[in-house]
C-alpha cells in the first residue's frame, strides 16, 4: 500500500476546491502502473465527491445542499460536547458530508488514472475554515 | 472595526512547540480534539467572520496550576507577528509577590493594553485586598481589566467568586477603572445588566454559547433572558462582542449577532466602538 496525504487550507465556509491534479501527481511518484487509488478525507465535516469542474455547477449542488441542509433548523448537534469542552455548531457540515460521501475510487491502467472526461476530484469543505488533511492511498494489482 | 474581545491563543502553533506545554493547555483550558493553527487558519477564520482584529487573552494560574496558560511573553511574541491584526493583554497570579511588577512590565515593557483575571480559577472575591496594588497599577496607566464571570467551563472553577453582583463593590469604589465581565455573567446575565446601567464603568462582552447553537442561545439571551431593548436603548455603549474561541464559534456568533433586532449604530457600537473606550486607546 502506497500512502500520501494532502493538506488543504479552506478559506471558505463551504468550499468545493478540485484537488485531481494533486492526485495524478502522487499516483505518478508512486510509480505503480496498475491498481486502484482511493482518496478518502480524515474528516467527518469535509467530502469527497467527484464531479464535472464548472462555476455553475459548483453553484447548483452548493445551493442544492444548502436548502437539503439548511444552516437555520433544530438540530440535535448543537450543544456543549463535553469531550471537546466546546460547543458543537457544525451539524449541516456532519449531513452535507454524508450526502457527498467521503471517498472515490479510480482504477490506474499503465500508470494513469482512468476517469472519464468530465471527471474530476472534489475536495469539499463543510465547516469550514479549516487546516484538512486528504489521504491518498494506492493499492497496486 | 469588528473586534473579537475575548479570545484564547492557548493552541496557535506558533507556542505550542513544546508537547509538554500543549498538554497542560489540553488541561487547564478543558478544551480537547482541537488543533493547533498556523496564523493563515486563524486570519481565514477571521475573514470569514468578517472580524479585523483579536484580543488575545493569557491567563496566569500559577498558584492553582503551576503556570500560566499563556504566558505574557507569548501573547506579546503573537501580537508581534501581525500587530495589526492582533491585541495584547497580560495575566498575573494574584498572590505571587511579584504580580505588580510583573504586570507594571507587561504594560510599559510588553506594550500590552489590559488585564486578565480569572477569580474562579484561583478563588478570590474582586474585593479581596490583595488585588489592591493591581488595580492601583491598571489605574496608574488606565488598562481596563476583563474579568471572568459566571460559569466557568475550565475544571476546578466555582462560579461564586465570579457572580456579577460580587463585582459591585469594585464599580462603585474605582469609578475610573473600566471592567468587563466576560460571558456577560451567564447565568446571572440580569445582574450584569443592573450593574452596566447603574455604572458606566461596567462593561460585558456576548463569550456565550452553553446550549443550543448561537442563533438560538443569542436570541435566548439577548432578547428573553434580557429583553433586546435593554441593550440597544440602555447599554448599547457597554457591550463587546467576544467569542471565547477556541471554546465557542466566532463565525457563528458573529453573524448570530446581527440577528437580534439591534439598531445598526448599537451594532457597530458592539462590533468595535465600545471596545475601542474600553481599552481607551484608537489604536
Amino acid at each position: 500500500m502506497y500512502i500520501r496525504s494532502l493538506s488543504i487550507f479552506t478559506d471558505q465556509y463551504n468550499q468545493y476546491q478540485v484537488i485531481t491534479g494533486e492526485i495524478e501527481r502522487i499516483v505518478t511518484d508512486s510509480g505503480i502502473k496498475n491498481g486502484v487509488v482511493t482518496v478518502q478525507t480524515k474528516h467527518t465535516t469535509t467530502g469527497v465527491t467527484v464531479n464535472e469542474s464548472l462555476e455553475c455547477l459548483e453553484s447548483d449542488i452548493d445551493d442544492f445542499l444548502k436548502r437539503l441542509v439548511p444552516e437555520d433548523h433544530p438540530y440535535a448537534h448543537a450543544r456543549m460536547l463535553k469531550d471537546y469542552g466546546s460547543t458543537a455548531g457544525n451539524p449541516t457540515g456532519h449531513i452535507k458530508a454524508l450526502i457527498t460521501g467521503n471517498h472515490c475510487h479510480f482504477p490506474i491502467i499503465d500508470g494513469e488514472v482512468v476517469r472519464g472526461g468530465a471527471q474530476e476530484v472534489y475536495f469539499c469543505e463543510f465547516d469550514g475554515p479549516s487546516e484538512r488533511m486528504v489521504l491518498v492511498y494506492i493499492q497496486e494489482g | 472595526m469588528f473586534i473579537d474581545m475575548h479570545v484564547h491563543p492557548d493552541f496557535y502553533l506558533s507556542i505550542n512547540e513544546d508537547e509538554e506545554r500543549l498538554n497542560f493547555r489540553h488541561r487547564v483550558m478543558n478544551i480537547h480534539k482541537n488543533g493547533t493553527p498556523p496564523l493563515k487558519h486563524i486570519f481565514n477564520q477571521m475573514n470569514c467572520a468578517g472580524l479585523d482584529k483579536l484580543c488575545l487573552l493569557p491567563q496566569d494560574y500559577t498558584t492553582v496550576e503551576g503556570g500560566a496558560t499563556v504566558t505574557n511573553e507569548e501573547i506579546k511574541k503573537i501580537v508581534d507577528q501581525a500587530p495589526d491584526r492582533f491585541i495584547g493583554f497580560a495575566s498575573v497570579d494574584p498572590f505571587d509577590p511579584e504580580a505588580v511588577e510583573r504586570l507594571e512590565m507587561a504594560f510599559t515593557d510588553l506594550g500590552l493594553l489590559g488585564l486578565k483575571l480569572n477569580p474562579g480559577k484561583q478563588k478570590y472575591y474582586p474585593t479581596d485586598g490583595v488585588l489592591n496594588p493591581i488595580y492601583d497599577l491598571c489605574e496608574k496607566y488606565d488598562k481596563p481589566i476583563i474579568f471572568h464571570s459566571g460559569l466557568s467551563w475550565e475544571p476546578g472553577t466555582l462560579s461564586k467568586y465570579c457572580r456579577p453582583v460580587e463585582f459591585e463593590e469594585l464599580a462603585d469604589g474605582r469609578p475610573k477603572l473600566r471592567i468587563c465581565l466576560a460571558h456577560f455573567g451567564w447565568p446571572w446575565v440580569q445582574e450584569t445588566a443592573m450593574l452596566m446601567v447603574k455604572y458606566p464603568n461596567v462593561y460585558a462582552d456576548t463569550a456565550i454559547l452553553y446550549f443550543d447553537n448561537a442563533k438560538e442561545f443569542y436570541t435566548q439571551v439577548f432578547t428573553k433572558d434580557i429583553p433586546s431593548t435593554w441593550i440597544d436603548r440602555s447599554l448599547r455603549h457597554q457591550v463587546m462582542f467576544g467569542s471565547d474561541n477556541p471554546r465557542f464559534e466566532q463565525i457563528r456568533m458573529a453573524e448570530a449577532l446581527t440577528q437580534l433586532g439591534f439598531r445598526e449604530s448599537t451594532l457597530e457600537l458592539i462590533r468595535g466602538k465600545n471596545a475601542l473606550e474600553f481599552l481607551g486607546c484608537s489604536l
